[in-house]
């Protein structure tokens, strides 16, 4: 009997910790989606009244005229950060996750693999735009020039897809990986057929990573894309590269309203991008797991 | 005399016209034989000195309590372990008198002839066809059309095909847990295995789907040679023809089903088979 009496205190102390815990996990989300939602319509507010879309075909006169150079260089750079880091990183991934641990002699290996990726990604990007900048721009003699952006860019989100494909692989059920072993599968053709596709989702928030940041980098471009207001010209050396984030910071530091709404074009340019990669990759991500254990 | 002088053939051309006439002449009846098999991770002995043949078409079932080897023995028969960190063997395992870690041998093709089946059911997260042709793509047996055949000719072997016929794209996920072990049998079937290896395949399923996953264990013989893992001793009676009793790391004892249950000739055997043990 007093057992039971005891207990009803116990309820109520059980209920407030419940509803204090559900309380501080929301009170967290508001946190991250209130700056979130301010940003993107602090954006929209101010770029959507003055927007025209002739901003998207007009080539930038510095603080006036339209975006399609930087627009268009954007999209290179995301292009190339794409091929460039994406390949590197996703086979890294591999390497670290399928190769790297099946050493014969027991030791751990890809310990220095690991320690070069944690070291690249704790570099400021300013300091990579600027190593960029003495070592390639300027020792090598490339100019500001999309090469050495890519290379820059590429340095820094090379770590994200790396780290989130080996997670995503090490995370695919040893099940798979017995089952196509059993049916004499090859190795690489298992990886390709089965391992690699139920890691995708976590291969393509690597890249998206990595994609959203080639887009939204100022400073490395700065050192090493330069700044024209001309077409990008698909030349690797010597010829600079216009992007959106350079009329958005430029732009900005500009004291004429001429000058602020190109900047907020730019920037809505920008989270429109942004947005619609979340969009597109979500799309890929459901059409390639309609099979899978957890979708159902 | 000698024959062979006398009709001017040599002995080896006698024995290969015979081999033409009869393929299966020549076969050696075992299609598994091990020869003192040790087995061992890193220093730690999982399982020593196992001589055994596996005579082709029958059904074996390997007994014991946990940790008493018969697992890994299992996934020594197609070379499972081999990657497993610190897996050691001494002594052989022959696929028709064949080493199976023999310089000549491909791994990929001994697995294709020694199927294996999981204790907890692992379809591709992939189409249900393409779950049942999964291996006969990886191995160019069949391709296009053909597959659509071999589909179908596996899922009504294992008899799945009324159940999934309308929904070979779906999800293997969505279908229960024993025709999800079903399909794996029919894409372990799919690739033309001589032996399959099942551990504890019915340990994860409710009693009907193991009833039909045993029943069609005894419609695969004698076309196929099973081993099979399990802890159920009802179904080691029901389905095996030899048993293998494991203990301790070392083969107890085997030999005819009935009789090792009947009438074992070790006391650890009777033991447990008669529920004192494990």
């Amino acid at each position: 009997m007093s057992l039971v009496t005891q207990s009803y205190p116990k309820t109520s102390w059980r209920r407030f910790k419940s509803s204090a815990f559900r309380v501080s996990t929301l009170a967290a989300l508001l946190f991250v989606i209130a700056p979130a939602l301010w940003l993107v319509l602090g954006v929209v507010v101010r770029a959507v009244p003055h927007w025209q879309w002739s901003v998207l075909t007009t080539l930038s006169q510095g603080t006036s005229g339209g975006l399609e150079n930087a627009l268009v260089g954007t999209l290179v750079i995301m292009g190339g950060v794409l091929v460039l880091a994406g390949s590197v990183g996703v086979l890294a991934g591999i390497h670290l996750a399928e190769l790297a641990h099946v050493r014969k002699n027991g030791r751990p290996s890809g310990t220095i693999f690991r320690l070069a990726i944690d070291v690249l990604s704790g570099f400021p990007s300013i300091v990579l735009g600027y190593v960029g900048y003495v070592a390639l721009c300027v020792g090598l003699h490339w100019g500001f020039s999309l090469l050495p952006a890519l290379l820059i860019l590429s340095m820094m989100v090379v770590p994200y897809i790396a780290k989130s494909t080996e997670s995503a692989l090490r995370q695919v059920p040893t099940n798979y990986r017995e089952g196509a072993e059993a049916l004499g599968m090859p190795v690489g053709y298992a990886l390709r057929k089965v391992v690699l596709k139920s890691a995708l989702p976590g291969i393509v928030t690597g890249l998206l990573i990595a994609l959203a940041v080639a887009g939204g980098e100022t400073a490395p471009l700065l050192y090493t894309a330069g700044a024209t207001n001309s077409l990008p010209s698909f030349a690797l050396l010597h010829h600079p590269v216009a992007y959106l984030t350079y009329y958005v910071w430029t732009d900005y530091n500009q004291p004429t309203a001429e000058a602020h709404v190109v900047s907020y074009d730019a920037a809505l340019i920008l989270v429109v991008m942004v947005l619609t990669l979340l969009v597109v990759s979500r799309v890929i991500v459901t059409r390639t797991q309609r099979h899978s254990e957890s979708y159902r | 005399m000698d024959e062979s002088r006398k009709t001017d053939i040599s002995p080896d051309e006698i024995e290969s016209v015979l081999e033409v006439l009869d393929p299966d002449s020549n076969r050696p009846r075992d299609i598994i034989q091990t020869d003192g098999l040790n087995l061992r991770f890193g220093e730690t002995s999982i399982l020593s000195g196992v001589n055994m043949n596996f005579p082709r078409g029958t059904i074996t079932a390997l007994i014991g309590p946990t940790g008493s080897g018969k697992s890994t023995f299992l996934r020594t028969l197609n070379r499972m372990n081999d990657k497993v960190r610190g897996f050691r063997h001494e002594g052989d395992v022959k696929l028709e008198g064949r080493s199976i870690w023999g310089a000549d041998q491909d791994l990929l093709d001994i697995r294709r002839r020694v199927g294996m089946l999981f204790q907890r059911p692992n379809p591709f997260p992939m189409s249900i066809k393409d779950n049942v042709v999964a291996g006969v793509k990886a191995h160019g047996i069949a391709k296009g059309k053909q597959l659509d055949v071999v589909a179908e000719t596996r899922l009504r072997e294992v008899g799945l095909w009324d159940a999934v016929k309308d929904r070979l794209n779906d999800s293997p996920y969505r279908l229960s847990g024993g025709q999800q072990q079903l399909l794996c049998l029919a894409r372990a079937l799919a690739v033309g295995p001589e032996v399959l290896l099942l551990d504890e395949p019915t340990s994860a399923l409710d009693p009907l789907s193991t009833e039909s996953v045993e029943t069609l264990m005894r419609t695969l013989t004698p076309a196929l040679t099973l081993i099979v893992v399990t802890h159920n001793l009802g179904q080691a009676r029901r389905v095996s023809d030899n048993t293998m009793f494991f203990y301790e790391g070392r083969l107890v004892e085997h030999g005819p089903t009935k009789s090792l249950f009947d009438q074992p000739r070790e006391a650890d055997t009777a033991r447990y088979v008669n529920g004192l043990m494990g």
